[in-house]
């Protein structure tokens, strides 16, 4: 259904999406294993490590400064006040005007910067090179990203995602332009990399031959490094929802009311799935990438997406 | 304490001026000096916005600089104070009435006293050679720049007969095209080797360091904007045809050098480990940013139907001026703080400051965060409209200037992105993890003055950065004022001044809408949240413990340095930096037991190597051959003048008829 969001509905979509980060997390864990031929962890298994995080105790390095405690609350509340940014059961601009797709990147920007300083805070070579490579890979990412939601919103004309979503209407794939498919390719190049996943980053392992996200959050623990996976399990779910804000923008539209409602997470639901069963199938079937091509692997994206906005405009 | 006195005067003045109306324009005929021309000082909307960027970030070096010099050179004898002071009140006496100036001759009079001072400045804390050489260059370029403005105003005072501004317009009214584009050229020429655009840059990332840090931050916080001011007098004002667009070439010109500058500035701050130099680098960036709205502005002035759509690029553009001011001038400040406690400007030798100046540390933060464009800071405003002024013009545009309209975009964002990483390093090598010198070991909290002279700077970036709409309205008087169209309030806060909205296709059906406010407040909300639950359930045991080394014990070679946290970056754009690096080794006896490693890497400066190497090659070329010429007959040279003369009487005699 489309029309203006109330503001109450944006907080509990966005308390949604950090409620479900976790279990999306799971599900892909569970498809990895299952695919691996192994029984695997049950999909509530991020809850249950998010639990007993919040009950643990405090182990700080000794070196870091007054920022480093601070770090994880500023992380989660950047990423979740990105997910109030995107809409999730509902299509249409928020009542009250928040953020538009710019203001998500930067804030997701925003989280990352900030797990960068703390990773360099407490003073040793992994954060550093969790730190580095992180801040090399997304620098690249980041305009690819911007590429992508500027060849979309080239043709609603606006940058704001629920207005973005509505322009678009429900109209499946049928109705897509060369210009979307291309678009659509260069996302899915880049979600395996915006979610620190294989091909680009692997989540499974801190070994220093592979780590840029895990490596940045080696120093912190208990409930600081709690809020710091809730985050980044977050992140993950909001990507995946931009991606189908901007593609497979589709709820049942003649509902209205609370049944509206409960059809449009259903179909947030399996988009979220499929989109999961996707980065799951990636991680099982490829291998990582060494850090100094993980360049042209994202060099793919960006002609993808620099293709979609010529077309769009010529 | 007169710089402090002037800003707040040219604070009210300004303010008076940008609250007063569009139309208001302030006019004061000065005392006269020359019986040739009469002086005069006009300060419309634009000179009064300028004028506040100046006052805002003068407030806070005149807060922030006596403690400075005391405590950063205490041997200095108080002659060579007297001449800073002296000096840097002349500057910024200079900066502020030539953005009032009325007239061609006030404003390069003004703008001369602006160059020597600040290069008075620069050579005033010669430690070694290396300043006076940096003083050089700078002077050099300074007056290269300063002859091209002389040739443009020159050809237009000789048509009018007179120097002030007024006159100027009316003789510019009547000019063939050919001529007008080429005094525009000649004008930007000087104007962007001040500003310190790509390929003109390469003065800059020597001369604004070397100054003392309050001064540094004025130079790059506010000198370069006097840069802008004059591309955007010339190119709206003065020059500008009476009726019809500007000519094409003038805004592409801008808008590439603009999208050129802000990627490469930042590509070379990325492996700056001066931390002043990296600053003035970024400085590069940012200009950039900003030449890429004014670019964007000059291409739709006065086309069918774009008129909110260039009030929109202006306004990103002069936004972005007083963002730009605010986050350079602190950081430059915070950098001065480090400076003056450490003694030391490259951040491999600093490290864990934070613990140790916990206040500069913040605040440098938070600057890193602004220049980041990262919201809820005011860095992100002014990208966010340049963002939605490139978007609406992609969509008005069709084929290849759309197609580079939107690449610019993608390239301001890799900027964003680059500028993220550049600060991590920056901030992270410099303030956190273990010292690494006894230097940054020994380091103390700056003194409250210098603090407080931070503070308000970072203040500016917050509330820009959080109620922005608040900002339009000053930004009305420029904006109409020169573009004659809508105003920036009418544009952008016409919701609100809580909402940013701008209208992004040409049909203005489907409006673009943020609140910078909104985003704060839930973000401070969430994180309170956050912050509970990071305390955990119950009271759980907090305990501190070494960082884990893999079973070494953790000293300060361990913390990652900022060459190799720009290593990979260094790698991946290896053909714009062609890094070097010598790597030697020192064994004993047996090469299997390696003693010692030396380790040397630089970088190039494209421009440098590839123009200015070459001119200069050419130049000592050419000079040697001349030299083989110059036997030391007195006649032979009397013969060379009179035939250089002949030639040139020659040329003016065609030339008159």
């Amino acid at each position: 259904m489309i029309g203006p969001r109330p503001f109450a509905l944006v907080l509990i979509e966005m308390a949604l999406l950090v409620l479900a980060g976790p279990l999306v997390t799971g599900i892909i864990q569970k498809i990895k294993a299952r695919l691996q031929c192994r029984q695997g962890a049950g999909v509530l298994q991020p809850y249950r490590d998010l639990a007993k995080l919040v009950r643990k105790g405090t182990v700080q390095a000794d070196t870091a400064s007054g920022f480093f405690r601070s770090i994880p609350v500023l992380v989660l509340a950047a990423t979740v006040t990105a997910g109030a940014l995107v809409p999730v059961v509902r299509l249409g601009p928020p009542s009250f005007p928040l953020g538009d797709a710019v203001m998500l990147l930067g804030l997701l920007a925003l989280a990352r910067f900030l797990t960068a300083v703390g990773a360099l805070d407490a003073g040793g070579a992994f954060g550093g090179m969790g730190a580095s490579r992180e801040m090399t890979v997304a620098p690249l990412v980041e305009p690819v990203m911007m590429m992508v939601v500027f060849s979309t919103a080239l043709a609603a004309g606006t940058t704001e995602l629920g207005a973005l979503a509505a322009h678009r209407g429900t109209s499946w794939i049928f109705s897509w332009h060369a210009a979307d498919f291309l678009g659509f390719a260069a996302m899915l190049v880049l979600l395996p990399a915006e979610t620190g996943r294989i091909p680009v980053d692997n989540p499974d392992t801190h070994l220093e031959l592979t780590m840029l996200h895990e490596g940045m959050l080696i120093e912190h623990s208990g409930p600081g490094l709690g809020c710091m996976l809730l985050a980044s399990h977050t992140r993950q779910i909001v990507s995946l929802a931009l991606v189908s804000a901007l593609f497979f923008p589709v709820g049942p539209v003649s509902a209205t009311g609370a049944t509206g409602l409960l059809l449009g997470a259903g179909t947030f639901a399996v988009k979220v799935l499929v989109l999961a069963t996707f980065l799951a199938l990636v991680e099982s079937s490829y291998a990582k990438l060494r850090l100094f091509r993980v360049p042209q692997y994202l060099a793919v994206g960006f002609v993808c997406a620099l293709t979609a906005l010529a077309l769009r405009i010529l | 304490m007169a710089a402090l006195a002037g800003a707040v005067v040219g604070l009210a003045l300004s303010i008076g001026v940008l609250l007063g109306g569009p139309g208001r324009v302030l006019t004061q005929p000065l005392p006269v000096l020359f019986p040739f021309a009469r002086l005069s000082l006009a300060v419309d909307g634009l000179s009064a916005y300028f004028l506040l960027v100046i006052s805002l970030v003068a407030i806070a070096a005149a807060i922030y600089g006596p403690a400075y010099l005391r405590t950063h050179s205490p041997e200095a004898g108080p002659a060579r104070q007297a001449a800073q002071v002296a000096a840097l009140n002349v500057f910024l006496g200079g900066m502020a009435f030539l953005c009032c100036a009325g007239d061609a001759l006030t404003f390069l009079l003004c703008w001369e006293g602006m160059t020597l001072a600040s290069y008075v400045l620069v050579v005033s804390d010669d430690e070694d050679g290396e300043n006076a050489r940096a003083g050089l260059l700078y002077m050099v370029m300074a007056h290269g720049g300063t002859a091209l403005l002389l040739v443009a105003f020159l050809a237009l005072t000789e048509r009018a007969g007179a120097f002030d501004f007024a006159a100027l317009r009316v003789a510019a009214a009547g000019l063939d095209p050919t001529t007008r584009t080429t005094l525009f050229f000649l004008a930007l020429g000087g104007f962007a080797t001040k500003a310190g655009v790509v390929p003109l840059h390469v003065w800059l990332p020597r001369a604004h360091p070397a100054a003392p840090s309050h001064v540094s931050a004025l130079m790059s916080g506010v000198m370069l904007k006097v840069a802008i001011y004059g591309i955007l007098r010339f190119g709206f004002d003065l020059l500008a045809p009476a009726a019809g667009p500007l000519p094409s070439s003038w805004g592409w010109t801008v808008l590439v050098l603009g999208t050129t500058s802000a990627v490469l500035g930042v590509l070379y701050a990325l492996q700056q480990h001066d931390l002043k130099r990296l600053l003035a680098f970024h400085s590069v960036e940012n200009i950039g940013i900003i030449l890429i709205g004014v670019g964007l502005a000059m291409i739709l002035w006065r086309q069918e139907g774009a008129g909110a759509l260039a009030t929109l690029a202006l306004a990103a553009a002069l936004l972005h001026t007083v963002n730009h001011a605010a986050f350079k001038g602190l950081l430059f400040l915070g950098a001065g703080s480090v400076l003056s406690r450490t003694h030391v400007r490259n951040m491999e030798e600093l490290g864990g400051l934070a613990r140790r100046m916990p206040w500069t540390a913040g605040l440098f933060l938070l600057g890193a965060i602004s220049i980041s464009a990262l919201p809820p800071l005011n860095g992100f405003v002014s990208e966010w409209l340049t963002f939605q002024a490139l978007l609406g013009s992609a969509s008005r545009f069709h084929g290849p200037a759309g197609l580079a309209v939107v690449f610019s975009a993608a390239m301001l964002a890799l900027t964003g992105g680059l500028a993220a990483a550049c600060f991590v390093k920056a901030f992270g090598v410099t303030f956190l993890g273990r010292p690494r010198t006894a230097h940054a070991e020994h380091a103390t909290e700056a003194p409250p003055s210098m603090i407080a002279g931070m503070m308000w700077l970072a203040a500016l970036c917050v509330a820009l950065g959080v109620a922005p709409g608040y900002a339009m309205r000053l930004l009305d008087a420029p904006t109409a004022g020169l573009l004659h169209g809508p105003a920036a309030s009418a544009v952008v806060t016409a919701q609100g001044p809580l909402v940013l909205s701008t209208a992004l296709s040409s049909t203005g059906t489907d409006a673009t809408s943020i609140s910078m406010t909104m985003v704060a407040a839930l973000l401070i909300a969430l994180a309170a949240m956050a912050w509970v639950l990071r305390r955990g359930w119950q009271h759980a045991p907090r305990r501190a413990a070494p960082t884990w080394t893999c079973g070494m014990s953790p000293t300060a070679r361990f913390d990652y340095t900022a060459t190799a946290f720009a290593k990979p970056l260094r790698l991946i754009f290896a053909a714009l930096y062609r890094p070097r690096r010598e790597v030697t080794r020192e064994t004993a006896g047996t090469p299997y037991v390696v003693s010692r490693i030396h380790y040397a890497g630089e970088i190039v400066d494209l421009a440098e190597t590839e123009i200015y190497h070459r001119v200069e090659r050419h130049i000592s070329a050419l000079s040697q051959a001349i030299r083989a010429r110059s036997t030391g007959r007195i006649h032979g040279y009397i013969g060379f003048v009179l035939g250089a003369l002949f030639v040139a009487l020659l040329l003016f005699g065609v030339a008159r008829r």
